[in-house]
């Protein structure tokens, strides 16, 4: 009994740390630009797959393949941004149009990908490596890899926050965008860094997650990306710490309904609790402001 | 048959565009109604053994007849949209609404995939029994089973006219437009949300019960969420909030689908392939008529209520020279203007003890409990209010009285709390602590929407409106307890309400002549200008009939002709009964319009009394100064 519980956890630490990773990157773009950015699913996939030509066809060692996938999905979500959502906005599209074709732009894209590579399930192929015990679990050296990989890009996320310039610009951003302007902040170019480094972390975690569910297909993102929302919501969105908090809570909480309930019921438990945190506590157990004024 | 392929898909695209485009709730999750639709049909109509050795295993199975079915379908999708709505329509974001919605769809789909005993999981069900007695698509009766949809399409369409279009549609597009300016003049928004989730989950079930009543076999594959996107295509391609418009999307989206593989090159022996790129197709082209045509092709069109044009619209008004004459003969006993012109205005139902225009239902409650308005009795009782924003006392020990009948105002430096006490009076906050009475009645935890239909209304510091409801909509969306708002309206229909509609129009008709607005009225609200909308806003709320009018810094933005039109109009208004809560920074006409002044600093009452008592004292001064 207890095993289980401690194995769960130790593997709900490993899927929650590629969890928290693309729910960091999620919350930036959603708290700052107040997008409902629904085609990060999309860039999650397409890490994914392009991690696939890198390793499984080009045969490219793995975590430099993971960088360079990183740099793309970077500098394809700056993109993204500054070409897409942006103009949108200018255009004066309220938050439901927006919405939309952040969803269509989804669908294109996935529907890009699985016309190119075809249905099938795809996987890295790269074997599990030197496995170490930790009380009742085990964990490859993969999975204790990524959980590194994952720990060290927050911390170094953190610090960039709370220290550089660009982190103090991005918060004040966040915060009041008209006030950070006339402070003299770049307010666009911070938010089109932002974007570029939310999609950093999307494309280290498309990798990431690609190597820890070993199978996935041209889904693999929207399917993740419900629990991303998940996690950056229960944490409270727009909220660094509260995505962060949120992914290692929703991965653990997986892990254990899975072990103790019907597997094909545990993604439900994430969603009941995410239902659960949106009515009872909408600003998410570490967020701020969530609730409307009628 | 293509035919009942687009009979479905525009009935499930107006229940649809009922909840996005008309309520302005983003429903990705809409599918889902279908789904459930497909499935009780099936379910419903299926024997205990589906005659194939029980292959299949699901719940129910009362082999009923397809009539039945098709309404039970119909009915859990009421069902349904409404435990969706009681979940998810509380008072959130626009964007949590659409997350919550979105994850409602998935979970279902999730929880139907894994468990087979629901509804044979992802094999789904099949062999469901075609109405017109034989199994399969593409026989000789097929053509009858068009009819049945296409009867179907009318019956949707002349139930769907009773909540998009008239007053009702009216509210509902408010809503969309201004979720706080609506409950400023008193819509209870969650229940107008809940009201589409039930409607429109309806029209998606039945949607789907018509579809497997065709096909014969519904699984998870086929309401994916790219269904959903499919539909919102539909509607912002064909017209968002246009019925009609809606049933061109329906017709081209599929069209689109189709055409676009065949100018793709070795396509003709991968159908694979061809529904990716009909996908891929039909994401560009949502995202192109976003970019460049949100409207869609047949775009919203208002109703027109101008004068001189032959109105466009079913109802037949007095010319508008006419109208002051009538609005005059309907208020009895009130009082000419002395200003000189012949402006008058309708009076509230608290003074005009005789027959009024508006429903008399609500008028016991703002009568409260003693009917002599003069009396200058406490009509605001706000006793030591309190409310922290993370932190920041915003508002601490706060106790004021607004006496009825009078103009009283509320000055005070930038920060000083004003507007957060509006808030909080009115049902926009929930203070921490302290209570709010009003006529009698405790609003201190009343919603907004509460304290506006009981008489205190409320304008806002930025200015706001419906924008895609014209000038005169803007006023007319205000009208308190609308017969067609009620069930009784709806199930009657047009002719139950059209009186109380003309009324209305009369009014709203008065008003902008007050306002010397009336060359605006069919505008849209997004095309006015700031001062032009401030007016309207001022109308809106007078619209309303309050009792207590608490206005938040009007002026602003205003001219100096406006400005002075406002103050003629504030100082008429209070002759006519209404109270005024005026929150003002130009302490001249503070000065002139109040008999009584309350002046705040950092979230407490400093003092008290008439302007020219608070000049001379000390703590005032220096508040202004320091801040």
């Amino acid at each position: 009994m207890v095993n289980t519980f401690i194995s769960s956890i130790g593997f709900g630490i490993a899927s929650g740390s590629v969890l928290a990773l693309a729910s960091l990157g999620f919350t930036l773009q959603f708290g700052l630009s107040n997008t409902l950015n629904v085609a990060y699913g999309a860039f999650v996939t397409l890490a994914a797959f392009l991690g696939y030509v890198l390793i499984a066809l080009w045969g490219v060692n793995l975590w430099l393949a993971m960088a360079i996938v990183a740099v793309v999905i970077g500098v394809l979500s700056g993109a993204y941004y500054q070409g897409f959502i942006r103009n949108l906005i200018r255009r004066g599209a309220g938050m439901g149009p927006v919405t939309i074709a952040t969803a269509a732009a989804l669908i294109f894209i996935e529907y890009a990908i699985v016309s190119v590579a075809g249905p099938s399930v795809k996987s890295y192929g790269i074997t599990t490596g030197r496995t170490y015990h930790f009380w009742d679990f085990v964990l490859s050296s993969t999975q204790l890899a990524i959980i590194a990989l994952a720990v060290g890009l927050m911390l170094i996320f953190q610090v960039l926050l709370r220290v550089t310039q660009l982190g103090r610009s991005l918060r004040a951003t966040a915060v009041n965008k008209t006030l950070a302007r006339s402070c003299g902040i770049r307010v666009e170019r911070v938010t089109s860094i932002t974007w570029l480094i939310s999609g950093l972390l999307c494309g280290t975690a498309g990798v990431a997650l690609a190597l820890t569910t070993q199978a996935f297909d041209f889904n693999v993102g929207s399917s993740f990306l419900i629990l991303i929302i998940a996690a950056a919501v229960v944490g409270g969105i727009g909220e660094p710490y509260g995505a962060i908090f949120g992914g290692f809570l929703i991965g653990i909480a997986t892990e254990l309904s899975s072990a103790y309930f019907n597997p094909a019921y545990s993604q439900v438990f994430a969603f009941v609790l995410l239902v659960a945190v949106i009515l009872i506590r909408p600003t998410g157990i570490l967020g701020v402001k969530a609730k409307a004024r009628v | 048959m293509l035919l009942v392929y687009f009979g479905t898909d525009v009935i499930a695209a107006w229940g649809l565009n009922l909840q996005y485009g008309v309520a302005g709730v983003l429903n990705f999750g809409y599918i889902a109604a279908v789904a459930i639709g497909a499935y009780m049909f099936g379910a419903l109509t299926l024997g205990p053994d589906s005659g194939n050795g029980g292959y299949q295993s699901y719940i129910i199975g009362l082999h009923l007849t397809p009539a039945l079915g098709f309404l039970g379908a119909a009915l859990s999708g009421c069902i349904f949209g409404g435990v969706i709505g009681l979940l998810g329509m509380r008072r959130l974001r626009p964007d949590y609404q659409a997350i919550v919605l979105l994850v409602v769809a998935v979970v279902a789909l999730t929880v139907v995939q894994a468990d087979t005993g629901l509804f044979n999981g992802n094999s789904g069900l099949s062999l469901i029994p075609n109405p017109v007695g034989l199994t399969g698509p593409a026989t000789g009766n097929g053509w009858f089973y068009v009819a049945i949809v296409f009867g179907a399409c009318i019956v949707c369409y002349r139930v769907l006219r009773r909540f998009t279009d008239g007053p009702l549609g009216r509210s509902l597009r408010a809503l969309r437009d201004d979720d706080v300016a609506a409950a400023a003049i008193g819509k209870n928004v969650v229940a107008l949300r809940i009201l589409v989730q039930i409607v429109g989950g309806g029209f998606g079930a039945l949607a789907g019960a018509l579809l497997v009543g065709f096909i014969g076999a519904w699984s998870p594959s086929a309401w994916q969420f790219a269904e959903s996107l499919s539909l919102l295509t539909a509607i912002i391609v064909g017209g968002y909030a246009n019925n009609v418009g809606v049933i061109a999307g329906a017709l081209l989206v599929p069209v689109i689908f189709q055409q676009a593989t065949q100018y793709v090159p070795g396509l003709a022996s991968n159908a694979e392939l061809a529904t990716d790129i009909g996908w891929m197709a039909t994401a560009v082209l949502t995202i192109g008529f976003i970019w460049w045509r949100p409207g869609g092709i047949i775009a919203e069109r208002r109703p027109r209520y101008g004068s001189g044009v032959r109105s466009r619209s079913r109802f037949s008004y007095a010319p508008l020279a006419m109208a002051p004459a009538t609005v005059k003969e309907r208020a009895p006993g009130s009082t000419p203007s002395d200003v000189g012109t012949a402006h008058e205005f309708t009076r509230p139902a608290v003074v005009a003890k005789g027959p009024s225009t508006t429903s008399t239902t609500s008028h016991d409650e703002r009568a409260g409990s003693s009917s002599d308005e003069q009396s200058g009795r406490a009509l605001l009782q706000v006793s030591d209010l309190a409310i922290n924003f993370g932190g920041v006392r915003a508002l601490e020990s706060v106790t004021l009285e607004v006496a009825a009948g009078t103009i009283t105002g509320l000055i005070g430096p930038n920060g000083a709390g004003k507007s957060t006490l509006v808030n909080c009076v009115s049902g926009f906050s929930k203070p921490d602590s302290g209570s709010v009475m009003f006529n009698g009645h405790d609003i201190t935890r009343a919603p907004a929407y509460r304290s506006s239909r009981l008489g205190l209304v409320r304008t806002f510091q930025l200015s706001r409106q419906f924008s895609r409801l014209t000038a005169i909509e803007n006023l007319l969306v205000a009208r308190q307890h609308h017969p067609a708002e009620s069930v009784l309206g709806v199930v009657a229909g047009l002719r139950y309400w059209k009186g109380a509609e003309e009324e209305t129009v009369i009014r709203a008709r008065g008003l902008l002549e007050m306002f010397e607005m009336t060359a605006k009225a069919d505008e849209l609200a997004s095309n006015l200008s700031g001062g032009e909308r401030r007016m309207i806003e001022l109308m809106r709320a007078l619209m309303t009939d309050p009792v207590l009018l608490v206005l938040d810094e009007p002026l602003a933005g205003l001219s100096p002709r406006w400005s002075e039109r406002f103050e003629e109009a504030v100082r008429l208004l209070r002759e006519s009964g209404i109270t005024f809560l005026l929150i003002e920074h130009d302490l001249g006409i503070v000065e002139r319009l109040c008999e009584s002044v309350v002046v705040m600093a950092r979230g407490r009452v400093l003092s008290t009394g008439s302007m020219s008592e608070l000049r001379t004292r000390a703590e005032v001064q220096a508040a202004y100064v320091i801040g």
